[in-house]
């Protein structure tokens, strides 16, 4: 199979997938129990690591732009740049590749490696869709998960450049905080939720459809595994362009 | 045509199968009458489980024509299909139990699933698990159990809802001899004392000869007892040979070791 033919084919089998898991949105049985303990492994699962890394990258933006800005004497502008760069690109991007290592690389594992001890199939045998019961959850708790944690990494990482705003470049609070909250508005905060909310979807759809046509045992697990995150982050860097671009033509001055 | 497919549990009709270029079955035909258990046997890469699978429509043939329990399954779809594998337990190779549940959840997932309260769960659990001789584990997880008794709680689970039909793949494949035994004392006790039809997938010579000539009943103290009575035996048990993906043989135990073909022979030694 050549590579267009496998990039087709597999679009087609993930789009399946989706829809013949949405079914179980619409009818019986609802797996309520699977979605919120999904939603608690990735969102509360994966709040302390989003948190940290974003303090830091929160950090270490306001120390790289400061030094530029510094040769323009416009150093109080700091605050604005973090909060910008933070909202619109690099908390939703950052946060979401995060998730594709912690949580699609083990959605991959742990559903490849029931695929290969047949549990996929016993699962079905017993007369439950595995689509709905695995699936669909994931779905769902990773739509969900990926906004709410961006929020938490936005947050967190804008204190990450203040306190380096305070310590390290004697910038007064006020001035940074001001700063930040002029440069902000609602389109920005929309543009930066649609983001992970897209990138979620990707993971999760990515990290299910690598682990369920996992074959060829132990070895097959461990290469949908590394597939996943591979195919998870390119997918949602080649999007991140595409959304930018549109959340921007549907911005305020709709430019470019 | 109605009249035959209504009196056998399973029948297939010239089934077809392959993966791409591949051929794994090939004019495949042959039925189950109620209450009667076919043993397959061949080689392995022959098409032993993936005839199961079709039987449970995890897998759909190219062409002929497959009938479980007098319903046309062969163009089903997936919620169709769920209807009818409620009539049908299957035993995987190594168990398939779900890793992340322990042996009741596992045992009582299919009432789990139907909604089932957990005290009438418990009661119907600790029955099956009975049945197989492992009440003692009911709250271990699989990753505790030997592989015998993973086999043991695969039958457990398979018999929830008691199902028509139960399909066995190599239930006894890389156990030690008593244990094997014991697994087919159990799939007898379905066979004479439930009435339950089967298919039996195995390439051990050992498990088709206690299953041709060893039968389970119940006597004057009402204990159940393993008796040797091969005619007995041989009334509810078919054999098939597999080859390639064909059937080279189809007949009684008897018939079967003295086959004349020279694969069946050296598959016999």
């Amino acid at each position: 199979m050549n590579l267009a033919i496998k990039i087709v084919f597999e679009t087609q089998e993930a789009t399946l997938m989706v829809w013949r898991s949405a079914l179980g949105l619409v009818r019986r049985p609802f797996y309520i129990r699977e979605t919120i303990n999904q939603m608690d492994i990735v969102g509360v699962g994966s709040l302390p690591i989003a948190m940290l890394a974003a303090f830091f990258i929160g950090a270490v933006l306001a120390l790289q732009t400061a030094s530029t800005l510094q040769a323009f004497g416009a150093q109080n502008y700091t605050g604005r740049l973090v909060a910008t760069s933070l909202v619109r690109e690099l908390g939703p991007v950052l946060t979401c590749i995060l998730l594709a290592g912690r949580i699609g690389s083990g959605i991959a594992a742990e559903l490849g490696s029931m695929k290969v001890s047949e549990q996929i199939d016993a699962m079905r045998a017993l007369g439950t869709d595995p689509l709905r019961k695995l699936v669909l959850p994931r779905i769902i708790a990773l739509v969900v998960m990926s906004p709410t944690l961006t929020v938490f990494a936005n947050v967190v990482g804008t204190i990450g450049g203040l306190v380096i705003s305070l310590t390290l470049l004697h910038i007064p609070a006020s001035v940074y905080n001001t700063s930040a909250r002029d440069a902000l508005n609602y389109h920005d905060i929309f543009g930066g939720l649609l983001k992970p909310v897209v990138f979620g979807f990707i993971i999760a759809v990515v990290g299910c459809r690598c682990g369920l046509r996992t074959q060829g045992g132990t070895v097959g697990v461990g290469r949908s595994t590394t597939q996943s995150v591979v195919m998870s982050i390119l997918l949602i860097l080649i999007s991140d362009f595409f959304l930018t671009k549109l959340i921007i033509a549907l911005g305020p001055t709709g430019q470019f | 045509m109605s009249n035959k497919n209504s009196s056998n549990a399973i029948i297939f009709e010239n089934i077809l199968f392959g993966f791409g270029e591949q051929i794994i079955l090939n004019d495949v035909s042959f039925s189950v009458k109620p209450g009667e258990t076919i043993v397959l046997m061949g080689g392995s890469g022959t098409g032993k489980s993936t005839t199961l699978k079709l039987v449970l429509g995890l897998l759909k043939p190219e062409s002929g024509h497959l009938f479980v329990d007098g319903e046309n399954i062969t163009d089903f779809t997936e919620s169709k299909m769920m209807a009818v594998r409620k009539k049908i337990g299957m035993i995987f190779q190594e168990g398939a139990l779900f890793d992340s549940l322990n042996v009741f959840e596992n045992v009582g997932f299919r009432l789990f699933e139907q909604g089932a309260s957990e005290n009438d769960v418990e009661h119907i659990v600790r029955q099956m698990l009975k049945f197989v001789n492992l009440e003692d584990a009911i709250y271990k997880m699989p990753s505790e159990l030997s592989g015998g008794m993973r086999r043991r709680v695969g039958i457990a689970r398979a018999l929830v809802g008691k199902p028509k039909i139960i399909l066995y793949d190599e239930p006894t494949a890389g156990l030690d001899p008593p244990t094997a035994r014991t697994i087919i004392e159990l799939a007898m006790k379905l066979r004479d004392l439930e009435g339950v039809s089967s298919i039996f997938v195995t390439h051990r010579i050992q498990d088709a000869q206690q299953l041709a000539s060893e039968y389970v009943t119940i006597d004057e103290k009402g204990e159940i007892v393993v008796r040797k009575d091969e005619k007995a035996a041989s009334s509810r048990t078919k054999f098939i040979m597999l080859k390639q993906g064909k059937v080279i043989f189809s007949g009684s135990g008897r018939e079967l070791w003295e086959s004349p073909d020279p694969y069946i022979k050296n598959f016999l030694l």
